[in-house]
Parts: structure tokens; C-alpha cells; sequence
């Protein structure tokens, strides 16, 4: 019994595989090498490596078990050479697609975060000389996530994730595994399930088994636990706007690095996106939470015929009295039916308690976080 | 015995998850070879693939924890 998975954080397989008890090499595709367009995929395959089998029945495990074809030559399980990076690094200079492809896919298996910002600029030359070729928008998305998640991180990072996944969707509507990806982070009007609603289920399991969990090194975001709706539960003002005439002094981002992404990147008339905003004390000036009074807001003034799933949202503050730690709000918007094609800007703005310094003077500060979000003509108005 | 526990185990996978998988990818065929590819192992990071089980009968499940 063997494994293969594409998902984007591994590491959420080995808590449920410790969960379940489950016991088997797992191989991990994450750039979706294999190219596989849905999961779950079993495959029966032989001695020789040939496939026997595909979405086999069950009554066929026997016939295959019994099958005895002549053993192939050479030692079975011979070890497997890790790709020589330093080759494909010299090949992709060559500037060739597939080379530049082989150089960044084997950077991000291979090579560690540090690696991830080589994989991003030999995937963007390969883009430049095959603008539509699909499979490395996917792998472009993979990396960009993969960075935003490690100490390597630049801004925007998840934005461009979010829109070279869509990319590869709009190339190939079929792909399964690019759309999960999508809607993984996306809104619950297209989910098709809650993505990771398990984890926490499995680690008190775990946990009464006298067993450690598995750390994940990124834990799910609120739309990786979501569930799916049927109808976009769009909000009014339910509390007072706090700053409506802008009083409070502004933190233009010195204290507080701000980061948005949209999943998906663009939205049709009608059609709903996923906001992710990110905050970040600025570490370069020891900035840090002051946790001992309100917690941080963010209020959304949608534009008029946009909805929103809350004007009022916020994060609750840590039980310790401060903290340098990041927090993300997630929101959702519809587009109305009649929106004209463009970028739209969302207006909104957060309020949060942040100080300065170790020791240093606590401020209570207002950031304006414009969100920008493309709207494009549904296909149908395209081709007329 | 071995092969009574292997149709228990596929059971349970064909059984799991099975919505949405109408489709396989166009490169995995019965009659052809699986292809080469050294992934990383989810338990450790070295690099296999299923030419390291070369000699011995797979069963191969593609599958996602979500």
C-alpha cells in the first residue's frame, strides 16, 4: 500500500494518517507533478510497474494478488537518487520552458524555503515564454503559498497565489486539484466541503490516546474550516461604525503591516470572493499587540449594491498582555448583478492597540486598508 | 493473511471520499508504466518513488486528507 497527495500543507496528512492509524509510504505531490485532475485516485500496479488497474472494484484485489507475472530484473526497492539541483540550476540558464520548469519544481522539492524565491523566478521566465501553460500557473500558486508561509515571505505573496491558481482554473476548468485549491481558501458558496473541520477533532483523539499530535506548521485558516452555504448571508450594520469621520491618527503601516489577498482574485457579477487580511506588528521596531484592551476591528463599508458578510469584524485579543503574534480577519463580498467591469476598491479600516518598543509608548491607531478586486465580464458578456 | 487484509483495505478506500473522482489523469493508463517521479516522503522528506517498490505488487491510492 502506497500513497500519493497534492495538498499544499503535508503535514496535515501525517495528522490524520496518526489519527486514523493509518501506516504507509505517503508521497507527497504538492506542484501536482503527476498531473492528476481529481482525487481519490487507486491504482493497481504490478511488479514491473505497469498499471494493472484504475478506480478498480474491490472483487478485483484478488484477481491482481493472485496474478504472477515473471519478477523484472534487478534488485527490487533500489534507492532513489535525489535530483541533482546544481545540474537543473545550469540547464534552466538556457532559459528553455521545461529546463526552467525541471530547475523549479526540483527547488521546491528539494531545496528548503530557502530555495522557494528561485522556484518563483524560473516558474515567472517559463510563464514569460508560455503565457498559458496551466500546470505552471498551478506550481507559480504553490510556491507563492509556500513563501508566504515561511520566514522568507514577501508581501503579496498569497495574492499572487491566489491568482496564478486561478489562472491555471480559467486555463483548465477540469482540473480538481487546482479548483480545491481555490475553494480551499475561497468562499463557502463554492465549497464543497468544509476543508480541515477534522483537526481539532483528531487532536483531542489523539491527545486521549496519550499520543503527541502532529505540530502543523501553518494551522487552518478560518476558510479551511469552513463550511459550505447556500446562500450568501450578507450582514448589515449590526454595531455602530467606530470611527465614522476618521479622527483617529492613522498608522500608515509602520506599526502594522497590513496584507490582503482575494480568493479568488476576480470576481463576476453576482459571484462572491474571499478576503484574507493579514496583520503584522513590524518586527524591525519591536512593535508589538497590547492585548489588556480592545481587540483589533476591522470595519468594511461596502459600496452601494455590494454585500458583505459583516461590517464589524474582529480578533479577539490573546490572554497575555502582549504579543507580537499575526492575525488575520476573513471576509466575504458579492459583487452585485449589475457591477461594470473594472477594479473596485473596498473601502475599510482597522482600529488596534499597538505599541512600540519593549517598554515603549502604546498607541490605539487607525490603518485604511483599501481592498482592491478586480470585476470581469461573466463569459457569456465576454464573447458577445 | 495478507490478501484478506488488502480487500478489507480497499474497501474501506473505495468506500472514502469517492465523490468527484469520476475522471483519472490522462497520463496514468492501464497497460503503461506509472511514471518516475521522486516525490519527498511525507515521513521524512527522502526522496522515493514507486520505482523503489519495483518487484512487489502496489496498491496505489491518490488521495487528500481534506
Amino acid at each position: 500500500m502506497v500513497g500519493i497527495i497534492q495538498e499544499q500543507h503535508p503535514d496535515r496528512t501525517r495528522l490524520f494518517m496518526q489519527w486514523k492509524k493509518m501506516n504507509w509510504p505517503i508521497l507527497v505531490d504538492s506542484l501536482n507533478l503527476l498531473g492528476v485532475s481529481v482525487v481519490p485516485l487507486t491504482l493497481f500496479i504490478d511488479e514491473h510497474g505497469i498499471i494493472r488497474a484504475v478506480q478498480p472494484k474491490h472483487t478485483d484485489l484478488e484477481d491482481f494478488l493472485k496474478r504472477r507475472d515473471q519478477m523484472p530484473s534487478g534488485a527490487p526497492g533500489r534507492p532513489i537518487i535525489r535530483p541533482d539541483l546544481a545540474k537543473l540550476e545550469k540547464d534552466a540558464r538556457e532559459g528553455r520552458p521545461d529546463a526552467l520548469r525541471a530547475w523549479g519544481d526540483a527547488a521546491i522539492l528539494w531545496g528548503g524555503a530557502g530555495r522557494i524565491t528561485q522556484a518563483i523566478e524560473a516558474y515567472r521566465k517559463a510563464l514569460q515564454k508560455e503565457p498559458t501553460h496551466a500546470p505552471t500557473h498551478f506550481r507559480l500558486g504553490v510556491a507563492y503559498r509556500l513563501r508566504h508561509d515561511s520566514p522568507f515571505r514577501q508581501m503579496n505573496d498569497f495574492q499572487q497565489a491566489s491568482n496564478h491558481w486561478a489562472a491555471a482554473l480559467d486555463l483548465n476548468p477540469n482540473n480538481y486539484i487546482w479548483r480545491r485549491r481555490i475553494q480551499q481558501f475561497g468562499p463557502r458558496l463554492s465549497k464543497p466541503y468544509s476543508f480541515y473541520d477534522w483537526v481539532n477533532q483528531a487532536r483531542q483523539e489523539i491527545l486521549a490516546r496519550g499520543e503527541t499530535p502532529v505540530p502543523l506548521s501553518v494551522e487552518p485558516s478560518g476558510a479551511e474550516f469552513a463550511y459550505p452555504s447556500k446562500n450568501f448571508e450578507a450582514t448589515g450594520a449590526t454595531k455602530k461604525e467606530p470611527d465614522p469621520q476618521a479622527r483617529i491618527l492613522r498608522d500608515k503601516g509602520r506599526l502594522v503591516k497590513v496584507e490582503t489577498a482575494a480568493v479568488p482574485p476576480t470576481l463576476t457579477p453576482g459571484s462572491t470572493s474571499r478576503l484574507h487580511v493579514i496583520f503584522r506588528p513590524n518586527q524591525q521596531i519591536k512593535a508589538h499587540w497590547n492585548n489588556e484592551v480592545d481587540d483589533l476591528i476591522l470595519w468594511i463599508n461596502p459600496p452601494d449594491g455590494w454585500s458583505v458578510d459583516g461590517q464589524h469584524h474582529s480578533v479577539p485579543n490573546p490572554p497575555h498582555p502582549v504579543s507580537q503574534d499575526t492575525r488575520t480577519i476573513e471576509f466575504e463580498i458579492k459583487c452585485p448583478e449589475m457591477a461594470a467591469p473594472g477594479m473596485m476598491v473596498i473601502p475599510a479600516y482597522a482600529l488596534y492597540y499597538v505599541c512600540e518598543d519593549v517598554n515603549g509608548t502604546c498607541l490605539y491607531r487607525r490603518q485604511d486598508v483599501p481592498l482592491q478586486i478586480e470585476v470581469k465580464p461573466t463569459k457569456n458578456e465576454t464573447k458577445r | 493473511m495478507k490478501p484478506h487484509w488488502g480487500i478489507v483495505l480497499m474497501v474501506m478506500l473505495l468506500t472514502l471520499n469517492i465523490v468527484g473522482a469520476q475522471t483519472s489523469s490522462r497520463e496514468l493508463v492501464v497497460g503503461q508504466a506509472f511514471p518516475d517521479i521522486v516525490f519527498p516522503s511525507l515521513e521524512d522528506g527522502h526522496p522515493l518513488s514507486l520505482a523503489h517498490f519495483r518487484g512487489r505488487k502496489v496498491i496505489l491510492h491518490i488521495w487528500a486528507s481534506w
